[in-house]
């Protein structure tokens, strides 16, 4: 079939001129963020690239499959009269390796790669500045982090509710949701700051994610000696990070698990828990040194020298 | 976006006694320049400050004392509106190597403001236009170093600038590709209607596609201008003869020129460079060769090429 003189189309035009919308410096941050959240997915990369992340995110969230299949299989209320079932406060004391590990793997992909390979001075040349970049930065890592922090006791919550196994009650049920919604950003804002600290300062995937590592159990176990070993105060305890964050959840959905006394003859704290005072101070504190490290070395880097 | 051969009414880029020091590194002291429309030649060796110049165009950096404004606006103060506006391709190895050409020249199209949608297809589009268009689909580190370089002009052009900024783009190219390079720089000046600064310390580069040329010594600009502007010294006639009976026969020939009214200047024993101030100076130079029976090597009317306005002006202070 031939096709005739008006059915004709211009196909392949070129390279032309531009002349559609131009969006402002929050589309260049939503952009930058949802692409620095794909990189740390391991998404539009090699497979290889995409292991430790998910595994990650799967290891958070199988605790909460199996709960919910249990309270599936059992019949409604013996399981949870047991107390073998945790609510969305205490689940995150099963997930606990799985948060720090995605925190270790997912800011330094998103920081290290760019100074490494100097494409941080073509993310300059954009409208972003610094600044804006940092944001965007920030966002896709406490955004990612929340798959693992908000996502897997809202899906608990969820689960157990389809189940008749959730709070009673309306009122009950938006309460929890909320505290799920606050512990889960409480823990990704402050787990997003300290783990773009270190990577702030290296363009080295490897030593981020060690140094995160190191400094995430290090400071725990650093302010473990001190307060039960060699009979510090106690507010110290506050200090560790592979404990703070959780201790700060858990206030959110009024438990409480700090000081852990190891017991014995050399536990001399006092096993009374901080006061939420404290442990919101020191939250607030260790998030915002952090985040100013991290401002601080972001924007000393120097680019097109 | 003006086309190229429409003076420009404000100059792109223009600098007034910009200085900026790294430490105890002095990069621009006192650079004073304008930068009007087409291809525009950065010109100087390595750490003459060209690289940083940029970073200041881009608003990376303030000038320590001075003034820069790009399309009439100071970019550090007015970054984002300004960068906007251009395209930049880096010096140094910036791409990440497991992703995609078309992804990474989609992002940077979305980061300078276009949509989604928008950036997708002009990524395309711009990796066809370097000759990338069946590999846009590639990692970039499975590709050569030439492919490369056609990635990184892509990135700048992706998102239709009216300013590029192009810092060293033949870095490690072959001759071969570095023409096509040249080619493809000049086709986005010339065809596409673009500004370009192109950054470069070969001189040829920066002769083969530009209109003007900025020369950077030490952080001091020592010659700006239209290439045409700069190589408009008066032609010359260059008299080279051959060395007969061991004289020395430039000496005798200069004093006769001179003895004729020409103006003229020995370079070396054997040659003299006489200024063609008028056509009967060929007359006159003629008569003079006849007259002493001089061996004549080469007689060559040439004019300044840029390597001249470098060399003179590198060693002799600013030239504008």
């Amino acid at each position: 079939m031939v096709a005739s003189d008006d059915q004709a189309r211009i196909f392949e035009t070129g390279y032309r001129p531009y002349h559609g919308t131009r969006l402002g410096v929050s589309h260049s941050v939503w952009a930058l963020a949802r692409h620095t959240a794909e990189r740390i997915m391991g998404l539009k990369r090699p497979a290889r690239y995409k292991i430790l992340p998910f595994a990650s995110v799967i290891i958070a969230y199988l605790p909460a499959v199996a709960f919910i299949g249990i309270v599936a299989l059992i019949p409604n209320g013996r399981i949870r009269l047991s107390g073998f079932i945790p609510g969305p406060g205490r689940y995150y004391g099963f997930i606990t390796a799985a948060i720090i590990l995605f925190t270790i793997l997912a800011a330094p992909e998103a920081l290290c790669p760019d100074k490494r390979s100097r494409f941080l001075g073509v993310y300059l040349s954009s409208p972003l500045n610094r600044s804006t970049y940092l944001l965007a930065k920030a966002i896709a890592v406490v955004g990612v982090l929340l798959l693992v922090t908000l996502g897997p006791p809202l899906f608990l919550l969820i689960g157990l509710a389809l189940e008749n196994d959730g709070p009673r009650g309306f009122g009950a049920y938006m309460g929890t949701l909320g505290q799920i919604l606050a512990a889960g950003v409480s823990l990704s804002l402050m787990f997003g700051a300290v783990s773009l600290a270190i990577p702030s300062l290296t363009d080295r995937r490897a030593f981020a994610s060690a140094g995160s590592l190191l400094l995430i159990l290090g400071s725990g176990a650093l302010t473990g000696v001190i307060v039960f070993g060699l009979g510090g105060p106690k507010d110290l305890l506050a200090l560790g990070l592979d404990r703070l964050p959780f201790e700060l959840a858990l206030r959110i959905f009024t438990l409480h698990g700090l000081p852990t006394a190891a017991g014995g003859g050399l536990a001399r704290a006092s096993s009374a828990p901080l006061s939420t005072a404290v442990v919101v101070a020191a939250s607030i504190g260790v998030t915002l040194v952090a985040a100013a490290v991290t401002w601080w070395r972001v924007v000393g880097t120097e680019v097109t020298r | 976006m003006p086309p190229v051969d429409t003076p420009a009414v404000e100059p792109v880029v223009s600098a007034t006694e910009v200085t900026k020091r790294w430490s105890t590194t002095q990069a621009l002291a006192g650079a004073t320049f304008t930068i009007g429309a087409g291809v525009t030649g950065l010109l100087g060796a390595n750490g003459a400050g060209k690289t940083t110049l940029l970073g200041l165009i881009l608003g990376l950096h303030r000038p320590d004392s001075g003034a820069i404004t790009v399309f009439g606006r100071d970019p550090w103060v007015a970054g984002a509106e300004v960068r906007a506006r251009l395209g930049y391709a880096p010096e140094h190895e910036a791409l990440p190597p497991d992703v995609a050409a078309h992804d990474v020249v989609r992002h940077l199209a979305e980061l300078h403001g276009l949509p989604r949608r928008e950036a997708t297809s002009r990524a395309s589009d711009a990796l066809w236009e370097v000759g990338l268009g069946e590999e846009r689909f590639r990692p970039v580190g499975t590709m050569s170093t030439g492919q490369r370089q056609r990635v990184k002009l892509a990135l700048a052009i992706a998102h239709d600038p009216e300013l590029l900024l192009l810092d060293e783009p033949t870095n490690g190219l072959d001759p071969s590709q570095r023409e096509d390079m040249l080619a493809l720089i000049e086709h986005v000046g010339v065809d596409l209607g673009m500004h370009v600064i192109l950054s470069s310390h070969l001189l040829e580069e920066v002769e083969r596609v530009s209109q003007s040329v900025v020369i950077l010594e030490a952080g001091r600009v020592v010659a700006d201008g239209g290439m045409a502007e700069l190589s408009r010294t008066d032609p010359e006639l260059v008299v080279e003869l051959d060395r007969v009976d061991a004289t020395e026969p430039a000496a005798a020939l200069l004093a006769a020129l001179r003895l004729a009214g020409l103006t003229a200047s020995a370079d070396g024993p054997r040659r003299v460079v006489v200024a063609l101030e008028t056509p009967a100076v060929y007359d006159v130079v003629r008569d003079a060769l006849a007259d002493g029976a001089y061996a004549v090597r080469k007689l060559e009317r040439r004019t300044a090429s840029l390597e001249d306005v470098y060399l003179a002006s590198a060693g002799s202070g600013r030239t504008s």
